[in-house]
């Protein structure tokens, strides 16, 4: 509340006191005029506002500097009930019906207004809004030698020119007013480029020796090639609009559903490292003693298909009955084909058959080892598109930041792929760099450091991972490096990289419709 | 009936080995053009007669062949043909026990090999592979028969290949395959946490980024 407030509420008045408006104060005659001291920064509440609502505008408190009510009082004394009509304190200034000419007219016409006394004999006003177009003139030598051109004639140069002056540079009228009797017709562009040519070279002949002529630009195809353009969105169907709008929305969706698939995946993403977690801690005693432990896992196992997360749940055989112990190594056909292809590869990899001998013990091995694989494979995939994004991150980061983006990159080790390889060599993505399985081929690594700092697209900051995924591919398809044996990881990034792309060229398209 | 009945719990498991051995004529024959004479056969891993439980072996050979579906009834359970051609043979085994269904595998023929001996008809050619008839519980009467199996032949009972020791083999292979992925599971799945933990960090640098960017420009509007 303002000190204001709680004098308004004791009815403490000690402001001016009010009057209503008489006679003497509307004449201003003088004798009841207060010496008004300047007004703070303040404002007074005007007469007569209610306290809450002037409480709403302008409050005491401080942010009232930084923060001015947005109604400022326009004269805070003046009533808001009652308006006084306060009119200027000099004399009335006298008035007198006079004749004036516009210069702008050329006929001297002469016309009647009131206006100041003290203004008579100047000039009308109104005059200078009177703006005349420069119009370059040419003579005929001129004309022959410069401005010769075969689609114009030298009388049809004349009437644009005389058109011009008559409408200002107005092309729109000119063109309008254009002689279609006795000139064929011409564009509003072909006008603007003769006229703005004419000119053109009018400065530049004219133009003083060693000076350089200020040349107006107009470049007549393009402002053709917009003005086409522009037909071509005006006269669209409504069925083309729609078709369009239908085909942007499909788009967008498509967008969408590709951000929350990648959503999705990271939320996969914790169950597949948790998962893999699980998957670690029996391991450690089953290094050794993994003959002696059978038993109780057998038991584990026969007791009910349990669902390994990520992995292949095989079929639970508890029905009565005879059956081959070879079927229950056979893989689910909804495992997918993907799936099934990084198996039977790494399997081949690690030189064992695709139907080992099915005793109990192999079988309930080689199940486990295959759904260890495809664990192995999803989690190559969630690591993949786990680059994928760090790198879509990196991206926005540097664009955000680009002056940082080195320390970053520096600060945050895992944004350059590592050289420390794990992995089999078919399970490959582009992203994770892997050596060879087999101990007899060499281990040459997909690439080295120093390949890295050397990949030519990215100059001066780190090399992008999807670069250097693209000229690994490119490189083993040379070097014959990589074998058959990799697993189609290598196009999910590409796959996005595509749809990334997409996205780019709609919104181009969008801008270029606007 | 007693012998219908169900025993829950047991599982009988019997070892057999199916394929077929190929022999190389040395040439096309004249009449026909075949070129290899082939045997098909089951038998049973252990030396013990079948015939206690099976009640016939279907060989269900490539319809060119007159008379496709040869039926044995007694052990040894095998076909005997010339050909010139691999195919699919599916052996369909019957039971003794009215209530088990047959079994059915399927045996790809094989003739052709890139070994020179068997190539010149020297040696023939086996491709033979081991399976497990798991009876889950057998009827009382099914038991009986599984339990109660004699020797097929007096002395030792062998077979061409030598299971046992690819058994031994393919298990060891198994077992390290099974270690080193699962250590490369782990080496990933520390990976991806690390990945995961950069991504969080840069996603909130970008957040905080984008923060500023937004104050920036407020105040210089």
């Amino acid at each position: 509340m303002t000190s204001s407030d709680v004098r308004d509420i004791l009815e403490l008045d000690s402001g001016t006191t009010h009057e209503f408006v008489t006679k003497e104060s509307l004449m201003n005659d003088g004798k009841k005029k207060k010496v008004k001291k300047p007004e703070h920064v303040t404002f007074k509440r005007p007469e007569g506002m209610h306290r809450e609502l002037w409480g709403l505008l302008w409050t005491d408190n401080k942010y009232i500097f930084i923060d001015p009510p947005p109604i400022f009082p326009s004269d805070s004394n003046q009533g808001y009930k009652q308006m006084k009509a306060k009119i200027g304190s000099s004399r009335v200034r006298p008035w007198k019906w006079m004749p004036f000419t516009n210069p702008a007219r050329k006929d001297g016409a002469v016309f009647y207004h009131w206006r100041k006394v003290a203004d008579e004999g100047k000039d009308y006003p109104f005059a200078r809004f009177n703006k005349v177009v420069d119009i370059p003139a040419y003579s005929d030598l001129e004309y022959q030698q410069h401005l010769h051109d075969e689609g114009w004639t030298r009388q049809e140069t004349d009437h644009l020119f005389d058109l011009c002056k008559r409408f200002d540079v107005r092309f729109i009228v000119v063109h309008d007013r254009w002689d279609r009797q006795r000139f064929r017709q011409r564009s509003v562009e072909d006008l603007k480029e003769r006229y703005y040519n004419v000119c053109n070279t009018l400065t530049k002949v004219r133009a003083p020796q060693g000076t350089e002529p200020k040349i107006k630009a107009f470049d007549a195809e393009h402002e053709r090639r917009r003005k086409t353009q522009l037909t071509k969105l005006f006269e669209r169907t409504q069925e083309q609009v729609c078709e369009e709008e239908d085909y942007l929305i499909g788009e967008l969706k498509k967008i969408e559903l590709r951000k929350k698939e990648r959503e999705k995946k990271t939320q996969d993403l914790q169950k597949l490292i948790t998962a893999a977690d699980s998957n670690m801690d029996p391991r450690k005693p089953e290094r050794k003693a993994t003959k002696k432990k059978f038993p109780p896992q057998m038991k584990f196992r026969d007791g009910g298909a349990t669902p390994e997360p990520g992995g292949i749940k095989f079929p639970d055989f508890k029905q009565s009955g005879v059956s081959l112990r070879s079927q229950r190594m056979k893989l689910p056909a909804s495992i997918g084909q993907k799936k099934m292809k990084a198996i039977e590869q790494v399997l081949e990899e690690l030189g064992i058959e695709f139907n080992p001998m099915p005793t109990e013990e192999m079988v309930q091995h080689f199940n486990e080892l295959r759904q260890d694989i495809v664990l192995l494979y999803e989690l190559k995939l969630a690591l993949a598109s786990c680059e994928y994004e760090l790198q879509m991150l990196r991206l926005r980061y540097d664009t955000l930041n680009p002056a940082k983006s080195s320390s970053t990159a520096a600060s945050t080790p895992l944004l350059t792929p590592t050289t420390e390889q794990v992995g089999l060599g078919s399970i490959s993505t582009p992203q994770v760099p892997s050596l060879t399985l087999s101990l007899s081929t060499p281990a040459t690594p997909a690439f080295d450091d120093e390949s890295l700092l050397s990949a030519p697209d990215s100059p001066g900051i780190i090399p992008n991972l999807g670069t250097i995924g693209d000229e690994i591919i490119e490189d083993s398809s040379l070097s014959g490096r990589r074998r058959n044996s990799d697993i189609d990881v290598v196009g999910t990034p590409q796959r996005k990289r595509k749809g990334n792309m997409e996205q780019m060229n709609l919104i181009k398209k969008m801008k270029q419709q606007k | 009936m007693a012998d219908g009945q169900r025993l829950k719990g047991i599982t009988i498991i019997k070892p057999i080995i199916y394929g077929n051995i190929a022999r190389y004529f040395g040439k096309k024959r004249e009449e026909d053009g075949h070129t290899h004479q082939w045997t098909v056969y089951l038998k049973p891993y252990r030396n013990e007669d079948m015939s206690a439980y099976v009640k016939k072996v279907h060989f269900k050979l490539h319809d060119s062949y007159p008379n496709p579906n040869r039926v044995v009834v007694k052990p040894p359970y095998e076909v005997t043909e010339t050909g010139w051609g691999e195919f699919e043979i599916i052996i369909k085994i019957y039971f003794n026990d009215p209530n088990e269904r047959p079994v059915t595998i399927y045996h790809l023929l094989k003739l052709f090999q890139s070994e020179t001996d068997i190539m010149l008809g020297k040696k023939s050619l086996v491709a033979e592979f081991y399976d497990e008839l798991v009876f889950q519980d057998p009827t009382s009467m099914l038991q009986q028969m599984l339990s109660n199996v004699r020797p097929i032949c007096v002395g030792t009972y062998r077979h061409e290949t030598d299971f046992d020791e690819k058994r031994e083999r393919t298990l060891n292979n198994i077992m390290s395959a099974k270690n080193k992925i699962r250590y490369e599971i782990s080496e990933l799945n520390d990976r991806l946490k690390q990945s995961k933990e950069s991504i969080a960090k840069l996603k909130m640098e970008i957040a905080k980024m984008e923060e500023d960017d937004r104050i920036d420009t407020d105040v210089v509007t």
